[in-house]
């Protein structure tokens, strides 16, 4: 119960709870009765929350009030999905969804699906994760595929088989129940399609990137090409290029299409001298490959533990 | 007690993780949005307990009914039993989105009284996860906060609005667990695929960038892999710790062996099968002897004796059953355990409808 003014008393429950019990286990809604002369204000300690109907009790007679939800119209919508290219790996580890707003938690199980061609969802491809793997403003969301289903020897692996089909296409398809974080659906599904390809199982050779010097004294980009494409969200962290005196080249840094190069447009002319292109060791690829390792590593192949190269030299004539 | 640490200070949880005992009575509270543990005296009021059973149904209907949400708007992380008085406290994210807020909440386990664990004016120390947004990654979401007072100000011209900075790069944290003067910490990131585990001198010293320790582990001793630690529990003593993966290898590794820089593979010693994830684990001891409760998305509760961890050898064969034996109890929807006093395991089992209760189960019927 809680104390009113003099002889009122107010008590409030969502009322799904209302009828369920009393005593100490089943508490009324915490929170303060403010009294204003012949008023008496409840401020709740959590706000009422949109959508919830709650039963208040005052002197023992009891009321139904429904809170409304958010009848805003929806706004929130996809703005990208990674990978970007045609044709991923069998053995894709991650995708990344971006939308245009914050969002809320607790809806990607249901609302993130991968889908074949045929219309078939593949369920248990994704591996659920609970929390749910955003970016500190709610705005990217990180889907993982099984990774019990795709390293080899595992008992997921033997028994299920790749989340992806062989040689087949899917979608990964995001829906309107996505909420937003006002609790509204997305404007509109989105989806990117893929075909299956190979699988990736190589570590990642900065060796086998072309880096094409710019040239001296202009402020030209410099691109690097990879062999393959890479992780969008790593990438947008790993590479960095410091100039001759091994500080860093300043200037705005940007994945290429499909992720399978890089651009770093300079904020000052290039100079002569050894450059080096430097990568983060935990730079991967689309199938969980990094440059010190790969996902799942044959202990009989030699060569597993050679050391990466740290950075690629590039020379400015 | 001694004040390991803390100081009189008031905390705000962004976001409900993990929570575990620490010693004297000391809640390492995650909180995953901020990427800090609070460890917080929470200064329970109980008395100590005697191991006696604790059993309650619709136990976030009950927690919504304090919190006024309905059930469905309330998300349980997180189960800790407090040492002495055996009361339970609960991580509970109420509300979703920019209405949601995280909540500590603690059950009597005498009357089953519920009440919110404000975190206002209490001991308590905080640690910033490293490895979370780091000063090698600039880079930040900017966005415009919905309240009139988050952020900072930003002057545009003639103009001042406000702005959001937020890390792209999070780590969320899966499991702790505090040994010997060490808090354990298991994450997951939302890029690289880290198999880090991170350890953090206990009272926080702002110091652990150093004790990183990535674990491999090898499967069928064909492969080398790394992966996230999802859930783990020290026992032995805290001279061994049992991990279970993303991908359900549980392995095996020595304490003694951690050190900060070099490479460890632990010993995979059991696979949960396929399209299972592993979500609890907890430590009992039955007639003398230590065993592990695994909690798990497709099965029963796991039970495995430690002596056989002890005597599996690292798995080589590809056949069933995958690793150390196992007993399976029949008791589906745990999702969460700990320790309720020496007798018993406090179980949160989700039922067929997404309901959640709090079950004792005890430890000489494992």
């Amino acid at each position: 119960m809680t104390p009113a003014g003099p002889g009122v008393r107010i008590e409030i429950r969502p009322a799904s709870a209302a009828g369920a019990g009393a005593g100490p286990g089943w508490p009324a809604t915490t929170g303060a009765v403010v009294v204003d002369g012949a008023d008496a204000c409840f401020v709740p300690r959590h706000p009422f929350l949109a959508g919830t109907t709650y039963a208040v009790r005052v002197d023992g007679t009891e009321t139904l009030l429904h809170r409304a939800g958010i009848d805003t119209p929806a706004t929130a919508h996809v703005v990208g999905i990674h990978p970007t290219c045609p044709t991923v790996p069998r053995n894709l580890l991650r995708c990344y969804v971006e939308f245009d707003r914050p969002m809320s938690e607790g809806f990607a199980a249901r609302s993130v699906r991968l889908i074949e061609a045929n219309g078939t969802e593949l369920v248990d491809a994704l591996l659920p994760t609970e929390p749910e793997l955003w970016d500190g403003a709610r705005r990217r969301l990180t889907v993982l595929l099984d990774p019990g289903r795709i390293k080899r020897g595992l008992v997921g692996h033997r028994a299920v088989g790749y989340p992806l089909p062989t040689g087949g296409d899917v979608r990964l398809v995001i829906d309107e129940r996505m909420r937003d974080a006002d609790g509204r659906p997305l404007r509109a599904a989105a989806q990117r399609s893929y075909r299956v390809g190979a699988d990736e199982r190589r570590p990642i050779d900065p060796t086998a990137w072309t880096v094409p010097p710019p040239p001296t004294g202009t402020g030209d980009d410099l691109v690097v090409r990879f062999d393959r494409p890479l992780d969008h969200a790593l990438l947008g962290r790993c590479l960095r290029v410091l100039d001759p005196l091994g500080a860093p080249v300043p200037g705005r840094a940007t994945p290429g299409p499909q992720d399978r190069s890089w651009r770093l447009s300079p904020a000052r002319p290039w100079r002569a001298g050894e450059h080096r292109l430097v990568v983060d060791p935990v730079l991967e690829d689309l199938a969980g490959n990094s440059v010190t390792r790969v996902f799942d590593r044959e202990l009989d192949r030699p060569g597993g533990r050679t050391p990466p190269p740290a950075s690629v030299p590039f020379l400015l004539a | 007690m001694t004040d390991h640490g803390l100081r009189t200070g008031t905390v705000a949880p962004t976001s409900a993780g993990p929570i575990d005992f620490g010693p004297d009575g000391i809640l390492f509270v995650a909180d995953n949005v901020a990427a800090t543990v609070h460890a917080v005296d929470v200064a329970d009021p109980g008395a100590a307990a005697a191991s006696e059973p604790f059993d309650l149904d619709d136990v976030d209907a009950r927690i919504g009914s304090l919190l006024g949400s309905d059930a469905a708007d309330v998300a349980i992380r997180d189960l800790a039993v407090h040492p002495t008085t055996h009361n339970v406290y609960l991580s509970v994210q109420r509300g979703h989105g920019a209405a949601g807020t995280a909540v500590l909440v603690r059950i009597d386990r005498v009357d089953a009284s519920i009440s919110e664990v404000l975190l206002v004016d209490v001991p308590l120390a905080t640690l910033a996860i490293t490895d979370a947004p780091a000063e090698d990654d600039e880079r930040q979401d900017v966005t415009l906060p919905l309240g009139a007072h988050e952020g900072e100000e930003l002057p545009v011209g003639e103009r001042t609005i406000r702005i959001q900075r937020s890390a792209i790069r999070t780590s969320t944290i899966t499991d702790m667990a505090y040994v010997d003067g060490m808090l354990f910490v298991a994450g997951l990131s939302n890029e690289e695929f880290s198999s880090k585990l991170r350890r953090y001198p206990f009272p926080f010293t702002g110091r652990a960038a150093d004790n990183n320790l990535e674990i491999f582990h090898v499967s069928h001793g064909q492969w080398e892999t790394a992966a996230p630690i999802r859930v783990f529990v020290p026992y032995d003593d805290g001279r061994s710790i049992l991990a279970s993966y993303t991908c359900t290898p549980v392995v095996h590794f020595s304490l003694a062996d951690l050190r900060s820089g070099t490479k460890v593979v632990g010993r995979t010693v059991a696979e949960l099968g396929p399209l299972n994830q592993p979500l609890d684990m907890v430590s009992f001891v039955q007639d003398g002897a230590e065993h592990l409760l695994i909690a798990n998305t497709s099965h029963g509760l796991l039970t495995i004796a430690c002596a056989d961890i002890d005597r599996q050898e690292p798995l080589t064969q590809m056949t069933e059953p995958v690793g150390v034996p196992r007993k399976t109890e029949e008791l589906p929807g745990v999702v969460r355990l700990d320790n309720f006093g020496e007798g018993y395991v406090l179980a949160l089992q989700r039922d067929d409808s997404g309901r959640h209760h709090l079950r004792s189960l005890k430890v000489s019927s494992l």
